[in-house]
């Protein structure tokens, strides 16, 4: 049999970096996908020896597109390596905190990543297909992104003085109580960002019809999602419980506290990936295939419990007749209605008068030998599990980032994608953009310290095994 | 004494770049140092990591800016200023350095607005990983740099 491959590097408009392979057979068409993580960082390992009450700060560098994330996760840990119960008062806060990397993060996403696609077409002159083209088609849409995010940014830094790698979260809670005038200028932003989140949800509405193929075809896949979800099964981004749904909608495990996560997640590796392939630890590897995130969250969860939001929720159920709703290109529609959530539950937050309770911190020493921390990132269920000894220093670190859990379902996206798009004998820019965008739709955040997007040179040689030149593709 | 600001003129003085990676430092030092020493009226600092796309409802509020960044070329300590156009080719391919021309063609594109804008950057000697000092060629570029800064942003 020939064996012919098409590499497809850098994967554009993403965080991080990454390759996609493509092996083909004798027809042209699609045998294998694979999306390769090509970057070894080995955060794990380095953190071993570390004093515990530099997690926080060690683990936040991992990424500095979710920095806020990775803190919360790692002060939740914390938490429970000191036994505390944080005051109500830091926990508001720290949602608050959260509820901004959401909303900056998943505007990242929408506006500037993947809005070159859905607003231009995947089929669209590649040197036009970037924000500029965006700005030219729809220039308000464009300035309504970067306003949405600089909301995010702000109260992100009003809170906790910085915009990346703030400090003020820390074990046991907040290291400063929130003042009136912070309040007021965090209140004052919130009624323009929901404006602006409702006005673009009404707008992607319009657009969703029109990619009826795509959302058949991006990554729809018969899988589990996987969330935390409030005590009353609400949509939850802080705290809670963990929920796992299957693909017609019977919740398969409910309720678990985050610390037992192991229970139902095991981890797997694969040869050709630095990421690794979390699945359903009773279902098996590969067939314990998950998804988390935003499509997940709203899948999960019985209501949003803000009111727009839950509007929202109600439409976006019906993008499928029944059961949770497969396609991933729907991690999109789900974004916006987050967003919508978040800045809601922000002003909800900011207007409890507990908000400006002093109490915000609980102090105490490392009273257990094991802290795990679990948070909904905006890509997914983070998970920080620390072993420490009897001087506090780190002995054993098991991070499982939220695009890792993702793995399996990009690795089953890519796949369904390209087989129904890419011509083995005759390379269109088109096809490959799609196998890219199918992954956008997941929005992963790869090696975190590095992003690449944007029409980035791209040069791809589709060669047989003898290697004789087949096709060639080329951008910029 | 801080001087008197022209009538109705907004400055931005944005200073960029990693404070763990040696000479990178250079720009967030220089805009710290100036805020600490006092701007006026008008004139706004920034220091930040990296630039990124909110900075461009920033830069559509100034009439002048100047970006403060460490470079690999050159001498070391060797202070350079230099016009910077919007250029909407300039697009970055790592989003945590987006290039300060295309944040200006931001600008320029959706807000229609030209801000006058600088470039004032130092050629460092060292960019490592989880270096916090400065090489003492460029320490002692810092002092004449916000000099030449303040000059441009504070007449």
């Amino acid at each position: 049999m020939t064996s012919r491959t098409i590499t497809i590097e850098p994967v554009t408009r993403i965080e991080g970096h990454a390759r996609i392979t493509l092996q083909l057979d004798d027809a042209g068409k699609v045998g294998q996908a694979r999306f390769h993580l090509t970057q070894f960082r080995g955060f794990e390992k380095f953190c071993e020896g570390r004093p515990y009450r530099e997690m926080p700060a060690l683990t936040a560098r991992t990424c500095g597109i979710c920095p806020v994330s990775h803190l919360l996760a790692s002060n939740k840990a914390c938490d429970y390596l000191l036994r505390v119960s944080i005051p109500p008062t830091a926990e508001k806060l720290r949602r608050v905190m959260n509820l901004a990397q959401l909303t900056q993060s998943h505007a990242l996403s929408f506006f500037h990543l993947s809005s070159p696609d859905l607003l231009l077409g995947w089929d669209s002159n590649p040197v036009k297909r970037n924000i500029f083209g965006v700005m030219a088609e729809a220039p308000q849409l464009a300035r309504d992104g970067i306003r949405l995010r600089q909301i995010g940014q702000t109260i992100i830094e009003t809170l906790g003085g910085k915009k990346i790698h703030p400090t003020w979260v820390v074990p046991g809670g907040v290291n400063e109580a929130l003042t009136e005038d912070k309040r007021q200028a965090m209140l004052a932003l919130l009624p323009e960002g929901l404006e602006i989140a409702k006005r673009t949800y009404a707008f992607f509405k319009t657009l969703v019809p029109k990619f009826a193929d795509e959302a058949r075809h991006f990554g729809t896949l018969p899988t589990l999602f996987l969330s935390l979800v409030s005590p009353r099964g609400n949509l939850e981004h802080y705290d809670g419980f963990l929920r796992i749904k299957d693909a017609q909608g019977r919740i398969v495990e409910d309720m678990i506290p985050p610390h037992e996560y192991q229970r139902v997640i095991g981890e797997a590796v694969e040869d050709f990936s630095y990421m690794k392939f979390p699945y359903y630890k009773p279902r098996g590897y590969p067939q314990g295939i998950y998804r988390v995130g935003p499509l997940a969250r709203l899948n999960n969860a019985e209501a949003c419990g803000t009111p727009y939001a839950d509007v929202a929720l109600a439409e976006f159920r019906m993008l499928q007749e029944a059961a949770p709703v497969q396609s991933s290109f729907h991690y999109h529609y789900a974004r916006l209605v987050e967003i919508i959530f978040a800045l809601e539950s922000m002003e909800r937050l900011l207007k409890d008068p507990d908000i400006l309770n002093p109490r915000v911190r609980s102090r105490a020493r490392s009273n257990r030998y094991e802290g795990i921390g679990v948070a909904e990132a905006p890509r997914g269920t983070l998970m920080h599990h620390y072993k420490i000894d009897d001087d506090g220093l780190i002995t054993w670190v098991n991070l499982i980032i939220a695009t890792g859990h993702n793995n399996l379902a990009m690795n089953q996206g890519i796949k369904q994608v390209a087989d129904a798009y890419v011509e083995g004998n005759n390379l269109q820019e088109g096809m490959l953009n799609r196998v890219e965008a199918v992954i956008r739709c997941f929005d992963p955040c790869l090696s975190c310290a590095s992003h690449a997007f944007g029409q980035m040179p791209l040069h791809i040689e589709l060669r047989d095994a003898a290697g004789r030149l087949v096709d060639t593709l080329r951008r910029g | 004494m801080t001087p008197l600001p022209e009538p109705g003129r907004r400055a931005l003085i944005i200073g960029y770049g990693s404070p763990i990676r040696g000479d990178d430092a250079i720009g967030p030092l220089a805009a710290d140092r100036l805020a600490d020493e006092g701007v006026p009226e008008g004139v706004t600092v920034l220091s930040r990591h990296v630039l990124t796309a909110e900075l461009v409802e920033d830069i559509a509020a100034a009439d002048l800016i100047v970006f403060i960044d460490a470079v690999a070329e050159g001498p070391p300590g060797e202070i350079r200023i230099r016009p910077l156009q919007p250029d909407a080719s300039a697009l970055s391919t790592m989003a945590h350095f987006l290039d300060p021309r295309e944040l200006l063609a931001w600008a320029e594109t959706l807000y229609c607005h030209r801000p006058r804008a600088w470039l004032a950057s130092v050629a460092g000697a060292t960019f490592d990983y989880g270096l916090y000092e400065l090489s003492p060629a460029v320490a002692d570029a810092l002092r004449p740099l916000i000099t030449q800064v303040r000059g441009l942003a504070c007449p």
